[in-house]
């Protein structure tokens, strides 16, 4: 196996030159999976870039995550390429943070439809808010739960 | 069940005609008691009989699971992220292990990783029968429904010879697997699977060549290759579609790198090439299965891991029975991870029901959206 | 409530169908008796027993082990039971498994649809208190909350024959039970 970080340097590089000032970060955690943090308003533009350029045109998920003691959430979409075989098991983690008390995104469902389940599921788990989603309704909990968001870190078990 | 009334204009018989404005259309609510539609809830728009739009309701398995996994400690986890795919838990377990041992660092010794890939393989094959036979009772075939899950138990008794449950063995653990081959297990496993796919030559000839199955399934419930990309579907859905992605070729983990097998695709994208792809994998898996006994290393199965998950991010991600099963693992240093984010290869292909539904009459609808292998407790989670 | 008597009526074909309604309901109860002695009993719950036929709804994992029991290997048409598609025709629920919220209120919609004489065998320690998911935030932890529940088959999923042997528990039930529980 090769063990180089050849093709996750040159991502970043290429990210980095077409984004200097709005990747906040963009590192290779370890081979074949790349971190890049954008700023919330440019998610779009760096989405697009991604999918039209760099070919990775496969959403493998979205997760959202609860950082309560910064008082943000980060919202985490997980691409991948299916075009290229080449880059097939690299994995791009594109993460956005919003703050917790005004939890505003951008819908990413126009970039790729396949983000739509996703992206309802952390409006419902963790009241996040998409902007131009086409259906912002629940998807798993509709009749199931109505209290606060369950995925949030202040929602406890009543046994725990 | 409620009808809307449009102003009538003409309306042809059979005809799908989905930007008609006058169209009538007869919204269906179908399950979740219904013999078509497991533990979910299709809400299907009509035309005639021409499905118009289908969306699925699912949240009736929904558990909390990632709730769960946040406040237990992982090992205490393992039984409950098997229980999403209670039929292919092996995979879903090695996806756990995979995540924490790359932030742990430890890698299991290479007896360990063969006896994973064993399992793995033997669990697909089981999946794919359940899958099958289930498939047989959408058909209303009561062979196809027997023949499969009589097969089935062959694995399954191997199964519990190697790890003393059925289906659900929790037999992974962070540094390796829990116990070692019991005497006499390759020559039994190697006798199983030679009888086996004597069997799928039988299933080629009894049911995939019967009309019964190919008028219902060729060019019924077609998914593009694009629209497989763009709605993020993955597995045999995926290579149903044309696209060869396998996690075993494409990222090879544990000992798929050193085995020898193929990816199998299909172009077409409809509930056949699905089926087929199916079949075509269990007869790999088969084949893999004697392949990993006669490589088998020898050496310990287990190294020593911490129950501890460390600072930091991982991915880990395998291929499963119904596609890419993936876990995010935060960790924090404590023993149990700050978030696990669980995305399954059925919550991933719920995108591809509505696309693939389109168009289908509704006789059609359980096989056709069957063939996606979406097990909907693996989708709510 | 108000210690007052009803008012009689004067009208006599009010009065008679009042006398008419109380012999027919004795009546009933005659046949209901007779119905219920030994022999007849034995016939009709022998029939009860044998044709137990559970609806077509599963709630989570256990219903793979289900499956695996209506297969080749165990197939629980032996015992008469036969999964079939009609509400109204069936008098078994086999709760494989947790019961979300959501999937609660349908189960008891189920329920309440179906004939009587109806059964319910909870199956898996999830169906019974919650088990590997208790006190989770979106399931029931057990079915005993809004069903009453005829047998429990404990186990984590339950073997088929396990499963088979809740089945032949009902059965044994049945077979010493009255023909009209509620009277
Ligand atoms: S008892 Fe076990 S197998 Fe059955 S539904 Fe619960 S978790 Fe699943």
């Amino acid at each position: 196996m090769n063990l180089s970080h050849e093709r996750e340097d040159y991502l970043i590089k290429i990210l980095k030159e077409n984004f200097p000032n709005d990747i906040k970060d963009a590192t290779a955690i370890r081979r074949s999976r790349i971190n890049v943090t954008v700023a919330p308003e440019k998610i779009v533009d760096v989405a697009l870039f991604l999918r039209d350029k760099l070919a990775f045109d496969h959403p493998t998920g979205v997760s959202a995550v609860d950082y309560n003691r910064e008082s943000r959430f980060e919202i985490v979409y997980h691409l991948s390429s299916a075009t290229n075989p080449d880059q097939r098991d690299i994995l791009i983690n594109l993460k956005e943070s919003v703050p917790r008390n005004s939890p505003k995104a951008t819908s990413l469902v126009k970039i790729w439809p396949g983000v739509e389940n996703f992206e309802r599921e952390s409006i419902e788990m963790f009241g996040l808010q998409f902007e131009g989603h086409p259906r912002p309704e629940k998807l798993f909990l509709n009749d199931n739960w109505d209290g606060p968001p369950p995925m949030r870190k202040e929602v406890r078990f009543p046994t725990d | 069940m409620t009808t809307t009334d449009k102003p009538t204009q003409e309306n042809t018989l059979g005809s799908p005609s989905p930007d008609e404005p006058g169209a009538q259309t007869l919204t269906l609510s179908v399950g979740p008691q219904h013999s078509g539609s497991g533990h979910m809830r299709l809400i299907v728009e009509l035309d005639g009989d021409i499905i118009l739009n289908a969306q699925p309701d699912p949240g009736y398995v929904h558990r909390g699971i990632e709730k769960i996994i946040e406040l237990r400690n992982i090992i205490r986890s393992i039984p409950v992220i098997e229980r999403p795919s209670i039929i292919d838990a092996s995979n879903l377990n090695h996806a756990w292990v995979r995540a924490i041992e790359e932030l742990q660092g430890v890698e299991p010794p290479a007896r360990g990783q063969y006896l994973r890939c064993l399992l793995n393989e033997m669990n697909r094959i089981m999946s794919h029968l359940y899958w099958l036979s289930i498939y047989g009772v959408f058909l209303g075939h009561t062979t196809m429904f027997m023949w499969p899950l009589g097969d089935r138990e062959l694995f399954i008794d191997l199964a519990e010879s190697l790890t003393g449950a059925r289906i659900t063995y929790s037999y992974l653990v962070p540094g390796g697997v829990r116990r070692d081959l019991p005497q006499g297990f390759a020559e039994e496993a190697i006798k199983r699977t030679e009888y086996f796919e004597k069997r799928l030559d039988e299933y080629e000839n009894i049911f995939f060549k019967n009309p019964l199955f190919t008028s219902r399934a060729k060019g019924v419930g077609v998914l593009s290759r694009q629209k497989a990309i763009e709605l993020g579907t993955t597995g045999p859905t995926l290579r149903g579609s044309g696209v060869d992605a396998d996690l075993r070729k494409d990222e090879p983990y544990a000992a798929y790198g050193e085995l020898d097998f193929k990816v199998h695709t299909r172009p077409d994208g409809d509930s056949y090439s699905r089926v087929m792809v199916h079949v075509d994998e269990m007869r790999e898996s088969s084949q893999l299965i004697r392949q990993i006994l006669k490589k088998l290393p020898s050496g310990p199965v287990r190294r020593k891991a911490p129950i501890v998950v460390p600072r930091g991010e991982a991915y880990g991600r395998v291929e499963s029975a119904r596609g890419e099963c993936s876990f995010y693992m935060i960790g924090e240093g404590g023993d149990k991870p700050y978030r696990a984010r669980y995305i399954t290869g059925s919550y991933r292909n719920m995108a591809a029901i509505s696309a693939v539904l389109e168009g289908v009459r509704l006789a059609d609808m359980p096989t056709s959206w069957w063939s996606i292998d979406y097990w909907p407790v693996e989708a709510d989670r | 409530m108000s210690a007052q008597k009803p008012v009689q009526s004067d009208d006599p074909i009010e009065l008679l169908a009042d006398s008419l309604n109380v012999w027919v309901g004795k009546l009933s109860d005659i046949v209901h008796k007779v119905i219920d002695t030994e022999p007849i009993r034995n016939v009709i719950n022998w029939a009860r027993m044998y044709s137990l036929w559970p609806v077509n709804i599963t709630t989570a994992c256990c219903s793979a082990e289900f499956g695996a029991a209506s297969g080749a290997r165990h197939d629980l048409e032996r015992f008469g039971v036969l999964p079939y598609g009609s509400l109204r025709q069936s008098d078994l629920i086999v709760i494989e498994g947790t019961i979300t919220k959501k999937m609660a209120k349908r189960l008891r919609m189920i329920y309440d649809q179906m004939a009587i004489p109806r059964y319910v065998i909870a199956m898996g320690d999830c169906a019974i208190s919650g088990g590997l998911f208790h006190d989770s935030y979106s399931i029931v932890n057990g079915a005993h909350e809004f069903l009453p529940v005829d047998v429990y088959v404990p186990g984590c999923p339950p073997r088929p024959e396990a499963l088979e042997h809740g089945i032949i528990m009902l059965q044994e039930k049945i077979r010493s039970s009255k023909v009209y529980p509620q009277s």
